[in-house]
């Protein structure tokens, strides 16, 4: 079959985003239903901050989890795009010797795969957490938590994520299969529109700068997305250790940074890797290296920044509103301001690690030789 | 004006140049005939400067390629040198303008258009590449390699993919240009009849040249056999 289990495995983005998503949700969840059953038990004096907690535990859960699905099913289908961009010769010798769509189209619930092992890896690290969580979560005269094993939870975060994700891999591949045998073997370039906007008298690198980007649109939120998560969740995890606990916080700027680093890496592969031909060309003819790097790379900064900037102001949103709202009956929990030294500490740390991935990139890119693009074909 | 001796490259142990050593000079013709795998290509990305050679020595217009550092060689191949690949390798989302700039301004010619009508595409300017035939669009490859003015043109099996009629058409086309503007042509194919076009023929064989030869009358593009 065309998508073998392998590919799916491949999918190790997606999985991260799910892993993420799962481990976040299995505690939280877990913490709300247990902590729930206490309700009865709580005393008056202790119900507001007893409620806060609830409130709290079903906010985070809500919202990274909603999050991470989303962007989830982005990234899914963004691979699927591009999984059947760069095989369509192959699916379209498949049709034309016969093969349904509906079968072929099958092939790619392996995608599912990755929800599968994402989300399986994540319930398990999520639920070994919930003791350490629970511990740190403890506020004193309050009865302790006691961690329970929910088989909803399994169900929830485990197999309906899996089964929902083959589907919509299915579906998005039937959708994408029925463009007609002859364009698939001919590839993306067959159905380039005639009429495109070209006429601006524009050199050669800025054509190829905004070509690029135009291209790419996909790519530009993948960017910006990847700095925001940088921005909002370094910036939310360091506060948040005077808000909630400590291992809260530790817990969102970890996945903040793995998110980050996931979808940097994701963004920046995928655009070298569909720039090649243009790149090695280019080095032939003898543009410089910082030429060929900035017209096919540099369209996409400015959306990082812009991403990060979102980012900063997201956070100190959703901050003022935990605060506001969620906290808003319980006198001990201090004024939430904008941190501005964290701010422009996790910027420092953004430019740096950022100019260190790009760096790292154009030197791929210089190492491009025309050789490679001819040995493929 | 470009000179090689003992090239020696290997890929992951294997050697694929062996000891070459060619001497060619200025407004020379000359055509590289082998079987496929025999290192051609190889030979060509060498000479060009866009790879470098285990052993040996380039030298070209006085310049030691061996010596210069990436950006000095990046500066050479865009003073000196065009491309012509079999693929034809154009940016299809680019304009057949566009793709022809990709040369011209590398070198701030702004007379590209003249070259796209002498290839014979003057009304095809706003054209993508997958909208020409491949005769067409292997001639935006020439008009894109000459407006940058090079003092050699490298051509790699630049009919491979065309049929007897337009292979002879582009043929045409280089031998024709080659003799207007003077400049040095190196050409790859495997195809023996269009040897009869150059002036020297080398044949080289798993990494070595095997031969060396002169056409005392180097036939035009419609009088050889194909
Ligand atoms: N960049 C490369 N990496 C590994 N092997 C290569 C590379 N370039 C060429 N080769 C190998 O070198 C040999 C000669 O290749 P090439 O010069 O392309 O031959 P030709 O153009 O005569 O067909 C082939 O076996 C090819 O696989
Ligand atoms: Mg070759």
């Amino acid at each position: 079959m065309i998508i073998s289990v392998k590919d799916g495995f491949k999918l190790i983005g997606v999985s991260v985003v799910f892993f993420c998503a799962a481990f976040v949700c299995t505690f939280m969840l877990s913490y709300y239903m247990d902590v729930v059953s206490l309700k009865d038990v709580v005393s008056d004096q202790f119900s507001a901050l007893y409620d806060a907690q609830v409130a709290m535990s079903k906010f985070v859960s809500v919202l990274t989890g909603g999050v991470l699905v989303l962007i989830a099913v982005i990234m899914l289908v963004f691979y699927i795009k591009l999984y059947v961009d760069s095989h369509s010769k192959q699916l379209g010798v498949l049709k034309a010797l016969g093969f349904s769509n509906a079968k072929l189209a099958a092939g790619f619930c392996a995608f599912g795969l990755s929800a599968l092992v994402g989300c399986s890896l994540g319930f398990a690290c999520g639920y070994s957490a919930t003791p350490f969580i629970y511990e740190s979560m403890t506020i004193e005269g309050m009865p302790e938590v006691a961690v329970t094993f929910h088989y909803e939870l399994l169900l929830g975060i485990v197999v309906a994520p899996t089964a929902l994700f083959a589907g919509i891999a299915y579906g998005f591949a039937y959708l994408k299969l029925k463009i007609p045998v002859m364009h698939l073997i001919k590839g993306k370039e067959s159905k380039i529109r005639l009429s495109g906007r070209e006429d601006k008298e524009r050199d050669f690198l800025t054509e190829v700068f905004f070509k690029t980007l135009s291209s790419k649109k996909l790519l530009t939120f993948f960017f910006a997305f990847s700095a925001f998560c940088f921005s909002a969740m370094v910036q939310m995890g360091l506060s948040m250790g005077d808000l909630s606990s400590e291992i809260m916080g530790t817990v969102i700027l970890v996945i903040g940074l793995v998110l980050a680093a996931v979808t940097a890496f994701m963004s920046v592969t995928s655009l070298v890797n569909a720039n090649v031909k243009t790149v090695s060309l280019m080095k032939t003819f003898g543009y410089t290296a910082r030429e060929r790097f900035f017209s096919v790379l540099g369209g996409f900064i400015p959306f990082a920044f812009i991403g990060f900037g979102i980012g900063a102001a997201y956070q100190y949103g959703l901050l003022q509103l935990m605060v506001n709202v969620v906290f808003a009956d319980v006198a001990e929990v201090p004024a939430y301001e904008f941190d501005m030294p964290v701010f422009f500490i996790t910027l420092g740390v953004f430019v740096i690690s950022y100019a260190a991935l790009l760096a790292l990139y154009s030197l791929k890119l210089s190492k491009i030789s025309v050789k490679e693009v001819m040995l493929e074909n | 004006m470009l000179k090689c001796k003992d090239i020696i490259k290997s890929y992951n142990g294997h050697r694929v140049l062996n000891g070459v050593s060619l001497d060619i000079s200025k407004g020379e013709f000359v055509v590289i005939l082998g079987a496929s795998g025999s290192g051609k290509s190889t030979l060509l990305s060498v000479l060009s400067g866009l790879e470098r050679a285990d052993g040996g020595a380039v030298e070209c217009g006085g310049a030691n390629l061996s010596e210069l550092n990436d950006s000095q060689l990046t500066a050479f191949r865009r003073d000196k040198i065009g491309f012509i690949f079999q693929q034809y390798y154009l940016l299809s989302h680019l304009s057949v303008q566009n793709n022809v700039k990709m040369g011209a301004d590398l070198v701030g010619n702004k007379d590209y258009v003249k070259i796209i009508e002498a290839v014979g595409l003057g009304d095809k300017l706003k054209s993508r590449p997958p909208q020409l035939s491949g005769g067409e669009q292997q001639r935006v490859c020439i008009a894109r390699a000459l407006a940058k003015n090079p003092e050699i043109l490298f051509l790699d099996e630049p009919t491979g993919a065309l049929d007897e009629k337009t292979g002879r058409e582009v043929l045409d086309y280089i031998i024709k240009f080659k003799a207007e503007r003077g400049i040095t042509v190196i050409m790859v194919t495997h195809n023996e009849n269009i040897a009869e076009t150059a002036e020297t023929v080398v044949r080289m064989n798993s990494g070595k040249i095997v031969e060396t030869r002169k056409n005392a009358k180097p036939k035009t593009a419609y009088e050889i056999g194909w």
